[in-house]
């Protein structure tokens, strides 16, 4: 009923994937060089002022966040948005056209805004540093992602939406909602004609400003670090695997109890300052909540395995999904444990909190782009895998890497947080504060070398693809399942 | 409707938006008013202050500093008084952060002087052996951009209401002047050089007289003034 | 009424009726599915059979034939 002639037009999706491995890497590589400097704080001069401590860390999280993420998830969609849609982006020349300038406006813009950050200019406030100018080039990006999101659904053969575009959908309007209210801001050239044009001021101040900006906070993580991963797993894993959703039903449900409770926990980052008791208490009891729906999800990707956890011996891409979703779990365990009061007060400000970031970043997200990138590649390049074995090995060691990096943060965070409150038999603090640096050292040491394992991993997953999208074997069609691999 | 839901994107849409929506509406927005009256105490930055303020931003202090003493013994003990929520009220954008690689700041002024964040800015290990912070000798000799401090007081005084220029204590005097550029500018200077007198370095207090202030004299007068 | 109480009591009533809805929206899943007017686990196929030349779980032309209810 179709034209044969039609084919999925992958080109964006390979762009994004590049770009996606490309920010990864250095996105990464500023993630490891940072952790090493607070082991030896001589690093932080290697190249001036440049590699401070302090100008990179936002350098490192922007780059992750919205380099890395984002390009995987712009990657997987203009390749998943097509395939549950049942319609190629070369129906629609617009579309296309769209797609392409998406893309390059991202890539241009990214540059632009990660250079701005290197020459100090930031808003400061934590996921949306970028300057005024840099904000309205990112929502028009996120028009553009509009246009094709619902240009595609226009013109879909497919009735239902698939979950996974719910997910996007949702990724979409969160996002475009959260950014838009937390970087309101007033720039000071146009008001007053003196001083960098750059500039401008938070139209909220003080603890509203912080309100605003940690329900913005933690929802950005919902919608780049949660909502469209779990978008990506649940179209890739059953396609990888050949195994339906264990409950379609569910996942709907996960879906809109997700959609409802994660938007109330941003209270969750401000216990014990001075907004409001009863939203403090709220953002901790919907932390609690949210175990539900964040576990409805990912036991639903592990059930989808049900009967078939022979693949996961079989295949490293299985292992990489599978291990993903059981960060997810973990993850949502431990930051609702985080938000309880009682918890919260020892842990806040300590590094137990880059420690859970971590499980979530490097296990859940990076571990399903990897594995989402890797299943694309023989379809992008009708070629098999290059190696299962190098795939099995940076499978391993950036599993390793993960574990050191969060036990060491464990262990360090909650040192930390006791040596704070620690008293001695007079009731006077035990030990002054840089006591309770000098003695994580050897954790901060140990987790560098988690994050080394990890970003080692990162170019054994390079090497991989550009090799599979080069050398490897030629295939005669698309595979329906499994993605071949040599061995 | 819920099978129709499924089938129409955007009213699928709409419906996402309202849920997601609501927890903002109802969390936020009836708690600002009450949120943004300051403390009595609280008066806005002057001009020095402010450039100093921008000088905390973009370097990134926030990144290991919190500025947000928690209502705890062991927290009061180290650094003073609990914070409260209108000693912010002029604070655009908040500074609390989230991780304490270093210690509060929230009232270093209480406790710390001039000189020894001028030395301590410039090797922190001479003044805290065993310090894993980096020194900041660009702050030394890059000079603050007053033009910009300015023009965001007079913004926020414009937009927003912050009452510079006004008595705000009813006892007859002003209590935060700004006026023109050029006042603004002169009372920073004079400012500028107390505090670099205080540092007690020479090149400082020398640039100052040339008619440029280091960034690190605009950084620890926004120190000082924290308490 | 205060704004903080209008803001208590539109909480409550919004929490009775989302939680209402989503009570009712589990009740429609099932429901549906046991009268045999949809099959809710097949989409699940969406994502197994993705090629442009295989046939959509439920192609778009239909809509104007059969009622979506």
């Amino acid at each position: 009923m179709q034209n044969p002639a039609i084919e999925y037009d992958y080109t964006v999706a390979k762009w994004f994937s590049y770009l996606a491995i490309l920010f990864g890497i250095v996105g990464m590589g500023v993630g490891v060089w940072i952790a090493f400097e607070l082991a030896f704080p001589e690093l932080n001069y290697v190249l001036g002022e440049y590699t401070l401590f302090s100008r990179l860390r936002p350098v490192h999280t922007n780059v992750v966040a919205y380099g890395f993420t984002l390009s995987g998830i712009w990657a997987t969609w203009y390749y998943v948005g097509q395939r549950v849609l049942k319609v190629s982006l070369a129906e629609s020349k617009f579309l296309q056209t769209i797609a392409k300038l998406h893309f390059w406006l991202y890539f241009i813009g990214a540059l632009l805004a990660v250079g701005s950050l290197l020459i100090r200019y930031t808003t400061s406030k934590e996921y949306a540093q970028f300057e005024w100018p840099f904000d309205i080039v990112v929502v028009i990006i996120w028009v553009l992602w509009g246009i094709s999101i619902f240009g595609l659904i226009g013109i879909r053969r497919e009735k239902t939406l698939y979950i996974s575009m719910w997910y996007y959908i949702a990724t979409f309007l969160g996002v475009a909602m959260l950014y838009l209210f937390n970087n309101m801001e007033v720039p000071t050239y146009l008001i007053t004609g003196m001083g960098d044009p750059l500039h401008s001021v938070s139209m909220y101040a003080g603890t509203n400003d912080a309100m605003v900006q940690w329900w913005f906070g933690h929802n950005a993580v919902a919608f780049v670090f949660t909502v469209p991963i779990i978008a990506m797993i649940y179209y890739y894993l059953p396609k990888e695997s050949g195994q339906p959703v264990y409950s379609y039903k569910l996942s709907l449900l996960s879906f809109w109890g997700l959609m409802f409770v994660y938007l109330w926990a941003g209270g969750h980052h401000l216990i014990y300052s001075t907004v409001p008791d009863w939203m403090q208490t709220m953002g901790s009891v919907f932390s609690v909540i949210l175990i539900l729906p964040s576990w409805g999800s990912a036991l639903n990707m592990l059930l989808t395995m049900k009967g078939e956890w022979g693949q996961l011996k079989e295949n490293p891409l299985i292992k990489f999904m599978v291990l993903a979703s059981t960060f997810y779990m973990l993850s949502t365990l431990e930051g609702p444990i985080q938000s309880i009061k009682s918890v919260n007060a020892l842990a806040h400000f300590t590094d137990w909190i880059p420690g859970h970031v971590h499980d979530g970043t490097l296990g859940w997200v990076g571990f399903m782009i990897i594995a989402a990138i890797m299943h694309m590649a023989p379809r992008f390049y009708k070629r098999e895998i290059y190696s299962k074995k190098l795939l099995e090995m940076q499978f391993w060691l950036q599993t390793t890497g993960i574990v050191l990096y969060f036990s060491s943060m464990w262990i360090a965070g909650i040192t930390q947080g006791m040596m704070w409150r620690a008293v001695d038999q007079y009731g006077n603090l035990a030990y002054s504060f840089i006591d309770t640096v000098t003695v994580l050292h050897p954790y901060y040491t140990l987790r560098g070398i988690g994050g080394l394992f990890y970003f080692i991993g990162l170019f054994m997953w390079a090497y991989n693809f550009y090799k599979t999208m080069t050398a490897a074997k030629q295939i005669e069609k698309e595979p329906q399942f499994a993605s071949p691999m040599a061995a | 409707m819920f099978g129709w839901l499924e089938r129409n994107p955007f009213f699928f849409a709409v419906g996402v938006f309202v849920v997601i929506a609501f927890a903002g509406l109802i969390e936020i927005v009836p708690d600002f008013a009450q949120q943004s009256r300051p403390v009595v105490t609280a008066k806005p930055y002057s001009l020095l202050e402010l450039a100093g303020r921008q000088v905390y931003i973009k370097d990134s202090c926030n990144a290991c500093h919190s500025q947000l003493i928690r209502p705890f013994k062991s927290e009061t003990d180290r650094y003073g008084m609990y914070s409260l929520n209108g000693e912010y009220a002029y604070d655009r954008p908040f500074l609390w952060g989230s991780k304490r690689t270093g210690p509060d700041l929230h009232r270093v002024g209480n406790y710390r002087t001039s000189d020894w964040h001028a030395n301590h800015m410039w090797d922190p290990t001479s003044v805290v052996p065993g310090s894993i912070m980096p020194a900041y000798k660009h702050m030394f000799t890059n000079v603050t951009d007053l033009e910009t401090a300015y023009a965001e007081a007079l913004t926020v005084k414009k937009v927003f209401n912050v009452p510079y220029d006004k008595d705000m204590d009813g006892d007859g005097k002003v209590d935060v002047p700004l006026g023109s550029y050029e006042e603004a500018k002169k009372r920073a200077f004079e400012y500028a050089l107390r505090v670099a007198e205080e540092t007690k370095r020479q090149d400082l207090v020398d640039m100052v007289k040339a008619g440029k202030i280091p960034e690190i004299v605009a950084l620890i007068a926004y120190l000082n003034r924290l308490k | 009424m205060d704004a903080k109480t209008l803001q208590g009591v539109m909480y409550i009533i919004f929490i009775i009726f989302l939680t209402f809805i989503l009570y009712g929206y589990i009740v429609h899943l099932y429901r549906s599915e046991k009268k045999g007017k949809r099959n809710y686990e097949k989409y699940g196929k969406m994502a197994l059979d993705d090629e442009l030349t295989s046939p959509p779980v439920e192609p778009i032309e239909e809509e104007k034939s059969k009622e979506s209810k």
